[in-house]
This record gives structure tokens, sequence and C-alpha cells, in this order.
């Protein structure tokens, strides 16, 4: 595998034991519901609720799992060729209605930041334009040649739109390849809003010089320059607790690592060979483009031979990310359609086992949030099918068995779903106290009130999503297709009147849920607040998280001290802003 | 779309065009096989299975 893979021997170990690991915690919540369930005796309503809760808690306990197996090492030395840069580098930025001067801006800072490192003639970058506006087209033209008039970038830095955008960003990266790919050894496939430090781009193509087998290398994102509460709390959460995550996911991965995407690295002649992505029989959700076309490809080149790596020890790697739980719903409506595409390719001829466990992975994300919400619906409606109590069991025994409660074990069960949620993060934290790494986060104390605050944002948000993620799920199931929206960027904040009028279901759901349960089930109320006081609230939250954020908590480490190739945009921006106001002063 | 009151912007199109030409170096990209060949499965051959027709007696 890769240079820095860990053995098979050991991805195969933590494999195994993270996997049983959460069939036993998922079987555990099995058992202590059904005995639970069975109190006032045995039904199927019990099963069907029992096997909720087993999927449901797989899922979580699989994320908890993977947290815990990323605390247990660091990330390994890494080999890399250090003579050099021979090989040509494109790199692409793909671009789709977006904001040309916030975008040619990073393009700029990043062609400064590998400058300043003296391989920047070892690279070259491509706008890859699938804008459909016209208007925003034209802006995008204006503004490159004023990107190659401060760069003297010209026959360095290329832009073409196309005149379709067949196939998407995959369908846009294909057409690059297709014309102009034998020109590269490498592409480094950005967005529209990644920002990456010029010695990280360097560093990645050391490393894939230095692993021929490697197809593919991803580095993880660190989100910034978010405003909002929302965007911040996101923003923190990534930067905090996410290098665990992927460190865990880094040792499972062996050679079928992740491709996310963007900001990573590919081996041009190794993804021109293994990834043309064909279009699905039948017509979309499920058939059509492919959607989430990353994981697709991450998969297709481990199933021609390559090695795909996410490398979690790389730093320099920038993205945005949206700003209100809106935004995030919209994007994650798109995610959830292309996941459940990838129910078509479970059974694709020649993938590693690995990958189709990626792709169920994939669908269990989304399909979980349906679970929890299919098993409180249950829950509720249970007393309706629950068979009368027999007091008298035993067959001439003259005196009544009374039930036993077994509210101790419900209890048992929503502690132990609890410590899946949020013991992983406590770790987390208690391990970057250790470490030092809170240092980033504005010290011990800091790091503890922002990841407590996270913890409260996140448990009350979380009903808010599973209302979205289930409607995605129905839309997607019902064969809606969620098209291809234009990203959302910027200042995104939501009015109360806004929130509502993309909320206002969920509050009737759970005033709906509150109702019914207080008619059917009056002792599930108290249980039931934590899900559906947030939902009855939801564009108060929804309103509130998107207003910009000035508190002291969620401080990030790029907040402290701005990443080089951020100041750099800065300044680019600055002085593109300022030409543009004396123009239009002028 | 060129907007034609503005020839200056017709010369900026052309020269983002120009300026902006990618290189030509082609690549072939196959596209690559992810489902699998349809298959008579037993299912829909039980479905489509008849009767084995018979000659008359005598004919």
């Amino acid at each position: 595998m890769g240079a820095t893979a860990a053995p098979l021997r050991r991805v195969y170990a933590t494999r195994t034991l993270t996997l049983t690991a959460s069939l036993l915690a998922a079987g555990l919540g099995f058992v202590v519901f059904l005995q639970f369930g069975a109190s006032d005796g045995f039904d199927a309503f019990d099963v069907l609720r029992a096997a909720l809760i087993f999927a449901s808690t797989f899922w979580l306990a699989w994320g908890a799992f993977t947290a815990l197996a990323g605390l247990t090492t660091r990330p390994p030395a890494v080999p890399r060729d250090p003579g050099p840069l021979r090989a040509m580098t494109a790199i692409l930025v793909p671009a789709y209605n977006e904001d040309p001067v916030a975008t040619f801006a990073r393009i700029a800072a990043m062609e400064a930041s590998l400058r300043a490192t003296g391989h920047g003639d070892r690279f070259h970058f491509a706008i890859l334009s699938d804008t459909r506006n016209d208007e925003v087209a034209a802006r995008e033209r204006i503004w490159f040649l004023r990107l190659l008039a401060d760069t003297h970038g010209e026959g360095r830095i290329f832009y073409r739109r196309r005149t379709s955008n067949k196939g998407r960003k995959a369908g846009n990266i294909e057409d690059f390849i297709k014309r102009a790919g034998g020109a590269y050894t490498y592409a480094i496939i950005l967005d529209a809003d990644s920002l990456m430090e010029g010695a990280t781009m360097v560093e990645m193509v050391r490393r894939m010089e230095a692993a021929p087998d490697l197809g593919l290398l991803q580095t993880l994102p660190k989100v910034i320059r978010a405003r909002s509460r929302f965007g911040r709390i996101m923003q923190f959460a990534g930067g905090f607790y996410s290098p665990v995550f992927a460190r865990g996911l880094a040792m499972m991965q062996g050679r079928t690592g992740p491709f996310w995407g963007h900001n990573a690295i590919v081996r041009m002649r190794a993804f021109a060979e293994s990834c043309g992505l064909p279009e699905l029989s039948g017509k979309p959700p499920f058939g059509g483009h492919i959607l989430s076309h990353d994981y697709v490809e991450a998969a297709l080149l481990a199933r021609a031979g390559w090695t795909v790596r996410v490398d979690d020890d790389l730093q320099g790697s920038y993205e945005e990310a949206p700003e209100n739980i809106i935004d995030h719903a919209k994007r994650d409506r798109r995610w959830c359609q292309g996941n459940l595409q990838h129910s078509r390719l479970l059974l694709a001829p020649g993938l590693k086992a690995w990958s189709r466990f990626v792709f169920l992975q994939g669908i269990l994300a989304y399909i979980a949030p349906v679970f929890w919400l299919a098993f409180l619906a249950a829950s509720i409606a249970a007393p309706l099918f629950a068979p009368p109590i027999d007091y008298f069991p035993i067959e001439y025994w003259p005196f009544p068995v009374l039930p036993v409660s077994q509210v101790s074990k419900a209890l048992a069960l929503a502690v132990g779903i609890g410590g899946l949620l949020f013991l992983p993060k406590l770790l987390i934290l208690l391990d970057a106290a250790l470490r030092g790494r809170a240092r980033g986060f504005g010290g011990g104390l800091r790091a503890l009130q922002s990841t407590l605050t996270e913890l409260l944002f996140s448990s009350l948000t979380a009903p808010i999503f599973l209302m979205f993620q289930t409607r995605s799920v129905l839309q997607v199931l019902r064969g809606a297709d969620g098209g291809w929206p234009a990203q959302s960027r910027g200042d995104g904040t939501l009015s109360f009147r806004d929130a509502w009028a993309a909320s206002h279901w969920i509050v009737t759901t759970g005033g709906v849920v509150l109702v019914m349960a207080q008619w059917l089930s009056p002792e599930l109320v108290l249980w039931l607040m934590p899900v559906a006081l947030p939902m009855v609230l939801a564009p108060l939250l929804i309103s509130w998280s998107s207003r910009p954020s000035r508190s002291l908590l969620f401080t990030t480490e790029t907040e402290i001290t701005p990443a080089p190739v951020m100041r750099l945009h800065d300044a680019i921006l600055a002085r593109w802003d300022e030409s543009l106001e004396d123009r239009n002063a002028a | 779309m060129m907007d034609l009151a503005k020839p200056d912007q017709f010369d900026l199109d052309r020269l983002a065009e120009e300026l902006g030409a990618l290189p030509h170096a082609p690549l072939a990209m196959p596209l690559q096989t992810l489902e699998p060949a349809p298959r008579e499965g037993l299912f829909s051959a039980l479905l489509r299975a008849r009767p084995r027709r018979m000659g008359k007696a005598g004919s």
C-alpha cells in the first residue's frame, strides 16, 4: 500500500475491532430495548422498535468507535520525494455560478503562495466554468483578465467555459482531462471555495512522486472564514473533532481511502484510465449522472489497483462551509440523493469489499435518521397495539403477578446512546488538552467551554437535521430529483420569517408529535421533549444561529493566526475591491 | 452572451477566450462498467415461464 499506510494486518484488525464493537453495542441496545418493551407484554411492535434501535445504534457506535480508534495513534511519518519537482501539475478550479472576485482572488493567493515556494512554474491553474448565468460568466471573463494581469499568469492560468454542463462537476473535470489531461502528471482538484498553501500542494506532489502506486491523495480541509453562530460552531467542530475521526478512518482505509471531491491530488493517468463515469440506467434520482461522483471515483481507482489515501497530517488545506442550517440542509439534500444513488452501485462488478462498505455507510448515514423517527413514531403508537397485561400468567397460581418496572432499562439505553454521542467528543477534548492541541482553540478552558456548548447546540439542532434528512430521503425515494443548485455563499443571515418559511413543517410535526404522545402515551411526553421541543422552536434556532457571532467561544487556529494563504487572499481581495470602488467612483 | 451594444466587451470576451485556451493534450477517459450486465434471474425466468406447447393427439 501507499508509503504511509498501515500494514494490512493492522488495517484488518482495526476494521474487525470497530465493526465488532459497533455490532456488540447495537446488539446490546437491541436486547435491552426488547426487555424494556416486553415489560408490558411482548408484541411485534417491540421487535420492530428493537430492530430500529439496533440499526440506529450501530451507526452511532460506528462513528464513536472510529473516533476512539483515531485517538489511539498519531499520523505516521510520510515518505516524500525531496528532489527537484519534475512533474507538471494542473490545479483545477471548477466554478458554477460563483462570485468570480472571491474565487479568482483565491487563485491569485494560491498562485502567489506557490511562487513563494520556488516551484510555481511546475503548476498551472485551470478555471473550469460551468456557469449557466451569462451575466456571471461575463464577469468571470473580465476578472480572469484581471487575474492574468495581476499574476502575469498568461500560459499558466487558463479559463474555459463549457457550453453544456453535462455530467456536472465530474463531467467538467472529465472534459478538462479529455482536452488537456495529457499535459500533466497530476491534477489537484479544488472547489470554488477551496484554498491551499503552496507548500501543501508541493508536498502533495512530493508524496505522489514517492509512491508510484498512489492514485489519489486526499487532504483533510479545515473550514475557515465562518462568521455566523452556526458557521463558527461547525468550523470549531470540524477543526477540533474531525482530525481524530479522520485518523480513525485512515487506520481503516487500507488501500481504499476516501475522496471527498476536492482538496485532493490525483495521478492524471490513473484517474483518466479508471474514472470515466457512465450514466446509470433509468431516470434520476437513482439513474442518470452519478451525483456523488467522488466516492465512486475513489472506489474505481481502488478497483483498478491504485492506492487511495487520506493523509490527515497534511496541513494548509482549507474550505468554506454553509453559514446557516438551511444552506447546510440544501447541500445535504444533494449529498443525500448522491449517497442513496450509491445503492445502485453496491453490487458493481469488481469493487473492493471496503468500497462497497463505504457506499453502505453513506446510505446508512442518511437512512439512520429515518430509523430514529420511525422508532419515535412506533413508540408513540405502541400502546395501541400492546396486548392487555396478564396478571395471572401462571396456571392455578391464585395471586396476581405484577409487571416489574423496566424504566431502568430505558434509562440505561438512553445513557448508552448519549455516551456514544458525547463520549468521543469529550475524549477528544481530553486528548487535545493533554497534547497541547487545545492551545489552537483558545486554550484548555476555552476548548472545554466550546465543546460543552457545541454538545448542547448539536443536541438542540439534531432533531431539526433529523427532519430535514428524513424529508430528503423520502423525496429521493418518491423519485424527486434535487437538481444541481448553486452553493449559497456569503453572509447567510436569515430573518425569522425566512426561517419560518423553511421550517414551519418541522414546527407542525413537533406539535403533532407532542399532541399524539399526550393522547396515546402520556408517559412518553417527557421523554420526547428533547426531540419535540427543538422541532417546535426550529425557526427560532435557525434564525438565531444564522446571526453573526462575536463570541470568544468556538475560537479556532485560523481565527487566532490566519494562515499565510488566507492573508494573501485578504490582501488581494482588498486590492481588487479598492480598484472596483475607484472605477465605480470614476 | 455578448452584448452587441458594448463592442469593447466583444474584445474582452475574445481576449479571455484566447488567453485562457487550455493546452491541447487530449487524454482518453474510457467509460467504466458500473452496472452488472443484465442477466435473467430465477424470478423473471419463472414469471416468463409458459406451459410447453404440446402437439394435438394424432396430429
